[in-house]
């Protein structure tokens, strides 16, 4: 009997026999990926072993076992064949199990599993262009914001210490992130990434969430059009520290943010990139002050915006050239991003306040929005019984 | 020690074309179409000096200039561009991979080209070499031709580059496929 589950995420749907008995049932082996044998109890070991054969990131991994992926999938009810996307540039095909299997190697809990799918499809769009990312000089990687409910269920970090350093499980799903780069990916430093430098992001990946309940605009996915439940990825440098001790209203701090923000090495004026975005974190103590004198983020974003721009006379003339052939030199200045609205501003940090953090842009990554869709109900009277 | 069985994480394809594809042959009649970019200068200056060369046999020479971002509607239309060039030509000098992203769109550029059959050349630095050639053979074309200019070039001046270019005609009609005595000619 032939039959095709119908599932949200599932971008090429596969018609597999026997979908009847469900992802745990019947003799189907839905685990297609080579097996290795190797040792399995000592985990130094096995690193060692997933080392030489090119996984991993030198950090210590756990064996992805046979049990471990299939608990890992049960959990999820969600079958292992399933393609999600293709991911550049060694267009590995990324399915279900291969999560599954960077997802147990990087120590991330299953319930982590719809986070995980809705970043690979996020970061898999045409429009993210992850090939550039994944093969550039730059030390580019992609941000994960997480809004919605599953913030607090997969401890997801959104207050002191959110973007590295808070202890908490978001650390390993943020490695799972970077293993499915690396491993279905091919991302490969001096393989097929040509990174000057790298970053630190490129272990454990950033990610992080937004303080909801402090915010006083909507929540970033929201504003982007997806409600509840959502991750949205942005192609970052890196993270900026912004320190602001003197100002003590929101056009100051604003003004502040977008002066920092402005400097002729960032990607935004490379005349490689002809067009950039520029995402802003704001801790909520600025949050409210901002809010309060100037209401409309339309505004927060212009200011920003406006502040960020540089003079085309601090560049130098043969950089100035290249950018005024682009026609990107308006009014005498160089914008970082073509129009505010592609300053992009999450709430999230510690109460201490003091600090915004800017995240420069690789430039030609458009930033993607996706909600998570958990797998079938076990109890779900429209999901597939089970033999 | 206990032995058990784990599962690959990684997901490598294995299809290959080995092969260079067609040689561009005979320059004279034919349309060396040469891929742009909006970053390096020292690119357009050797496409300046090659182009001359090429005319001189024969051929005619096109360009088109990418961009590198192809995200977007911009992306769409780079695309829908970069398409309608190569159906345009009969022979594809795509360049210059002379950064990590831009090696990555110049490779994707050079197999969208071979993919339609052209005889392709692919440029890079020395040092984005190795780069090109991995993209390549994960694109499923390990094969792909690839002509290797000294690093750094985009650092020098107009001369320099020209120099360059000229001391390079004959190494990049071989690794075009042109005959010997267009070799001989090009070089003499």
């Amino acid at each position: 009997m032939m039959r095709t589950i119908s599932q949200n995420t599932v971008k090429t749907q596969k018609s597999v026999d026997l979908r009847d008995c469900g992802p745990e049932g019947c003799d189907i082996d839905w685990l297609s990926s080579r097996r290795h044998e190797t040792e399995i109890d000592d985990v130094m070991a096995f690193t060692e072993f997933a080392t030489a054969l090119g996984w991993g990131d030198g950090l210590p991994v756990i064996p992805p076992t046979e049990s471990r992926v299939r608990e890992f999938l049960n959990r999820n009810n969600r079958y292992a064949d399933e393609q999600i996307c293709i991911l550049p540039p060694a267009d590995g095909e990324c399915t279900v199990e291969k999560i599954a299997i960077n997802a147990v190697m990087a120590g991330a809990p299953a319930e982590s599993l719809p986070l995980l799918i809705a970043t690979m499809e996020a970061i898999a769009d045409p429009d993210f262009e992850l090939f550039g990312l994944n093969t550039t000089t730059a030390p580019v990687l992609p941000l994960a914001v997480v809004n919605g409910p599953v913030r607090d269920l997969l401890d997801i970090p959104y207050q002191h210490g959110c973007l590295g350093g808070a202890r908490t499980r978001a650390t390993a799903i943020g490695r799972a992130i970077r293993l499915l780069i690396r491993n279905v990916g091919g991302q490969e430093a001096n393989v097929t990434s040509q990174t000057t430098f790298g970053s630190p992001g490129r272990i454990g990946g950033i990610l992080f969430a937004e303080w909801e309940e402090r915010s006083p605009w909507p929540p970033f996915a929201e504003r982007r059009g997806v409600n509840g439940d959502a991750v949205s990825v942005y192609g970052t440098m890196g993270t900026q520290n912004i320190i602001d001790t003197t100002s003590t209203r929101g056009q100051e701090f604003l003004e502040m943010i977008g002066k920092s923000l402005g400097y002729p090495g960032a990607n935004g004026y490379s005349p490689a990139m002809p067009f950039a975005e520029m995402m802003v974190a704001i801790n909520p103590v600025w949050a409210e002050i901002i809010h309060r004198d100037v209401p409309r983020l339309e505004d927060v974003q212009e200011l920003i915006w406006k502040h960020a721009a540089i003079d085309a006379d601090r560049l130098l003339p043969k950089h100035r050239e290249q950018l005024e052939a682009q026609d990107r030199i308006v009014g005498g200045k160089a914008y970082v991003t073509v129009e505010p609205k592609d300053v992009l501003i999450v709430c999230c940090g510690g109460t201490g306040g003091l600090h915004a953090t800017g995240f420069h842009s690789f430039g030609s990554c458009l930033t993607q929005t996706r909600a998570l869709v958990p797998g079938p109900d076990h109890t779900d009277p429209q999901a597939p019984a089970k033999s | 020690m206990a032995l058990g069985t784990v599962l690959d994480p990684t997901a490598r394809s294995t299809d290959d074309i080995s092969a260079p594809g067609p040689d561009a042959g005979p320059l004279a009649g034919k349309t060396v179409g040469f891929r742009l970019d909006e970053i390096w200068r020292a690119w357009d200056w050797i496409v300046e000096s090659w182009g001359e060369a090429f005319q001189q046999q024969g051929a005619a020479v096109k360009v088109w200039r990418s961009h590198q971002g192809r995200t977007g509607a911009a992306g769409e239309r780079v695309a829908a561009e970069l398409d309608a060039f190569l159906d345009s030509i009969d022979i594809a000098v795509v360049g210059l991979a002379n950064c990590g992203s831009c090696t990555g769109w110049t490779v994707r550029d050079a197999l969208a080209a071979a993919d339609k059959g052209l005889p392709t050349t692919a440029v890079c630095t020395e040092v984005f070499q190795e780069l090109a050639q991995n993209l390549a053979a994960r694109g499923g074309r390990s094969g792909l031709r690839l002509h290797v200019l000294p690093y750094p070039l985009n650092e020098k001046e107009h001369d320099e580059v020209t120099a360059v270019a000229r001391s390079h005609v004959e190494g990049l009609l071989h690794t075009m496929g042109c005959t010997t005595g267009e070799l001989k000619e090009a070089s003499g």
